[in-house]
């Protein structure tokens, strides 16, 4: 194991040892962790910073909460990114009810901020069972394991979608990335 | 696309998850078919472009934000990242 991995797991483990015995610092510490990773996960599956700061934070309330049951094996990173696809699928249902927009916004170039946000809204068009392996995957480079742990769906199967919904962005993009390359 | 196994190998030359042999094969079997040629090339370049697509930012008024979240709901959390005198203070305005 590299050095880093190692000693992130060893963090970890200690933080979930102090939470499950009731240390309150210790969800800083997990937060400190893992609050990027998720903040950007939640991010780009709803593509707007408002219900990303709130999925975020819901999914650290939901871990505080269940904090009796949590266990330092290994498997919290695979649990937490479960519970955050969880609140975003609770709120994409609600944004197709109300009907928000997206507010896809980024820093950079204009030409390159003008792709993410082609690439952003083309990704938010894909059928759910398209997306999430590519936000897994390709954009958070998540293993394919992992990610099939996530989504509770065998490895071939999470390549099969990730497959297919590379070839469906691609026909939605059509020629922008030709242009753009 | 001429058969299954063509669209997986294209699959898996799109995500560099082919052996450098049989991506050899892929581009010399390409050179002699402008269909399949594309194919490889669009496929591969969608998948570059997810990787390489910037972050989105995770900002130090995101991170506070929900921090604050997390204290308005209960939670005893410590930051690590000192507050910008703009998250300390909330003074009312005056005109």
């Amino acid at each position: 194991m590299p050095n880093d991995a190692m000693r992130d797991s060893l963090a970890e483990k200690r933080w979930l040892t102090a939470l499950s015995q009731g240390d309150p610092q210790a969800l800083g510490g997990l937060y400190e962790m893992y609050g990027e990773r998720i903040f950007r996960y939640t991010f780009r599956m709803l593509g707007n910073r408002t219900d990303a700061e709130d999925a975020t934070a819901e999914t650290f309330l939901r871990v505080l909460r269940r904090s009796a049951e949590l266990r330092a094996d290994g498997a919290f990173r695979t649990w937490l990114f479960r519970i955050a696809r969880n609140l975003c699928i609770d709120k994409m249902r609600q944004h197709k009810l109300m009907e928000l927009p997206s507010d896809a916004h980024y820093s950079g170039s204009e030409e390159r901020a003008a792709l993410r946000v082609t690439v952003q809204q083309a990704l938010a068009d894909l059928p759910m069972e398209y997306r999430e392996p590519l936000v897994l995957c390709d954009l958070e480079d998540m293993a394919a394991r992992e990610a099939a742990e996530i989504l509770k769906i065998s490895v071939p199967a999470l390549k099969s979608r990730l497959y297919r919904g590379r070839r469906a962005l691609r026909d939605k993009l059509g020629g922008t990335l030709e242009r753009t390359s | 696309m001429k058969n299954e196994l063509y669209q997986k190998l294209v699959d898996m030359y799109a995500g560099r998850e082919l052996p450098a042999e049989l991506e050899i094969e892929m581009n010399t079997a390409a050179s002699n078919d402008p269909e399949l040629d594309r194919e490889m090339m669009t496929l591969r370049s969608t998948v570059d472009t997810l990787h390489t697509l910037d972050d989105p930012e995770f900002t130090e008024e995101s991170y506070h934000r929900i921090l604050m979240k997390l204290y308005a709901r209960g939670a005893e959390i410590e930051p690590q990242v000192p507050a910008s005198s703009h998250f300390q203070y909330h003074l009312p305005l005056q005109g």
